[in-house]
């Protein structure tokens, strides 16, 4: 009997244990665990899972160079990194508890989220995020290990785990349609962005382990 | 120094009304007065029972310095996640069912989310840090689409110091 964790959130599949809650009775082998399957804590699918002391059956791709260059400068492109880049200050200020810096940092941020274009559907979101997991997170991990900076060793692990789930979510529902999600709501963690799909979200992040609180719920009648 | 207070752990005690000496905690927005509060004192952070209040910097030390192996890295992740940002405004835009605008706006948050945490490492921390200010100073120095808030960009900078 071995021991399946979870990449994203640590949970482990313990044959031995199965996960009777959800229908998998102990002793249940993992090649027997169906593949509509997900991490109960976290709902990651089979595929995100790593047999412990090995990988699991998939090996995971050798890390491939960054794609050189810049990533096509579409029109808009840059309206979107001056509005990440005033968002995250705003956020930075309201840590700082500077309400008012934060509204302007914020006004800026919605300008220029208006003057960028939307572009592409949800096919582009999950090849660049395939990209992302098997080429720029493996690179970007490497350049931060090699200059010693931890900040963005941290950033990166979050944002490689709460990629994973992305990709996850765009497969079921590539696959299923609006049928993956009905009857759930979205939760998203304001602190590393994970995203769980369900009744109420959990009691803390499975990703960057704040408390409920910071979830933010989209809301059924959500428009544009 | 200054007296900030965390609203969502103050349970209305009040002790710090009674300590504070010149009165920065009685406000009606339920932040502390920072132009009354002295830099040296810290009687409401000890007074608190619920461990609501701290003393906040008003300088911060500068960012470590990033260096350009990682701060190209990063920038092309950013490159990518904003483009995935930019095709869930496409789904939000096209969304007919409730849920696939909803599953659209999570990506965004989401998506939204990891970006920033990408810039905050990649030198934008503090909004009190050169990159901070090179930022908006470049925002004023180039031209820009109409409706752009040029006066939000220059209280920032007044406020920034
Ligand atoms: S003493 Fe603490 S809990 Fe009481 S009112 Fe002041 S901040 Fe709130
Ligand atoms: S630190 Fe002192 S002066 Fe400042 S608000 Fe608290 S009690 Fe008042
Ligand atoms: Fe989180």
């Amino acid at each position: 009997m071995s021991v399946y964790i979870c990449t994203v959130c640590g949970y482990d599949y313990d044959e031995a244990a199965g996960d009777p809650r959800h229908g998998i009775p102990p002793g249940t082998r993992w090649e027997d665990v169906p593949a509509d399957w997900v991490c109960p804590v976290c709902g990651a699918d089979k595929s995100m899972f790593e047999n412990q002391g090995g990988k699991a059956e998939t090996p995971a791709p050798a890390p491939m160079a960054a794609p050189a260059g810049q990533a096509a400068p579409q029109q808009g492109a840059d309206a979107k990194r001056l509005s990440a880049t005033a968002s995250n200050l705003a956020r930075a200020v309201q840590k700082q508890h500077r309400a008012g810096m934060a509204d302007l940092f914020t006004q800026l941020a919605d300008f220029f989220d208006g003057q960028s274009s939307p572009a592409g559907d949800w096919q582009t979101a999950a090849d660049l995020l395939k990209e992302d997991l098997a080429g720029r997170y493996p690179a970007a991990f490497a350049a931060a290990r090699a200059d010693g900076d931890r900040g963005a060793l941290r950033a990166l692990n979050w944002g490689e785990k709460v990629g994973k789930i992305q990709a996850n979510l765009l497969k079921r529902y590539n696959k299923e349609g609006d049928a993956a999600f009905e009857g759930s709501a979205f939760f998203v963690c304001e602190a590393c962005g994970f995203i769980f799909v369900g009744e109420q979200a959990p009691e803390i992040c499975p990703v960057c382990k704040v408390p409920r609180f910071k979830f933010a719920r989209v809301g059924r009648g959500a428009s544009a | 120094m200054i007296a900030v207070r965390n609203i969502r752990l103050c349970t209305k005690d009040c002790l710090c009304l009674f300590v504070c000496p010149t009165g920065a905690t009685n406000t009606d927005n339920g932040q502390i007065d920072p132009d009354r509060c002295l830099a040296a004192c810290r009687a409401c952070v000890d007074a608190c029972p619920s461990g609501a209040i701290s003393k906040v910097p008003l300088n911060y030390p500068p960012q470590q310095p990033k260096l350009p192996g990682t701060l190209q890295a990063m920038n092309q992740l950013l490159d990518s996640r904003l483009a995935q940002e930019r095709a869930a405004d496409a789904m939000l835009a096209q969304a007919q069912t409730a849920i696939q605008r909803q599953f659209a706006q999570a990506m965004k948050m989401s998506l939204r989310v990891v970006a920033e945490d990408v810039l905050r490492e990649s030198g934008y921390m503090l909004p009190q840090g050169q990159p901070a200010r090179a930022f908006l100073n470049s925002l004023l120095d180039s031209p820009q689409p109409a409706g752009f808030p040029r006066e939000a960009v220059e209280r920032l900078l007044a406020l920034l110091g």
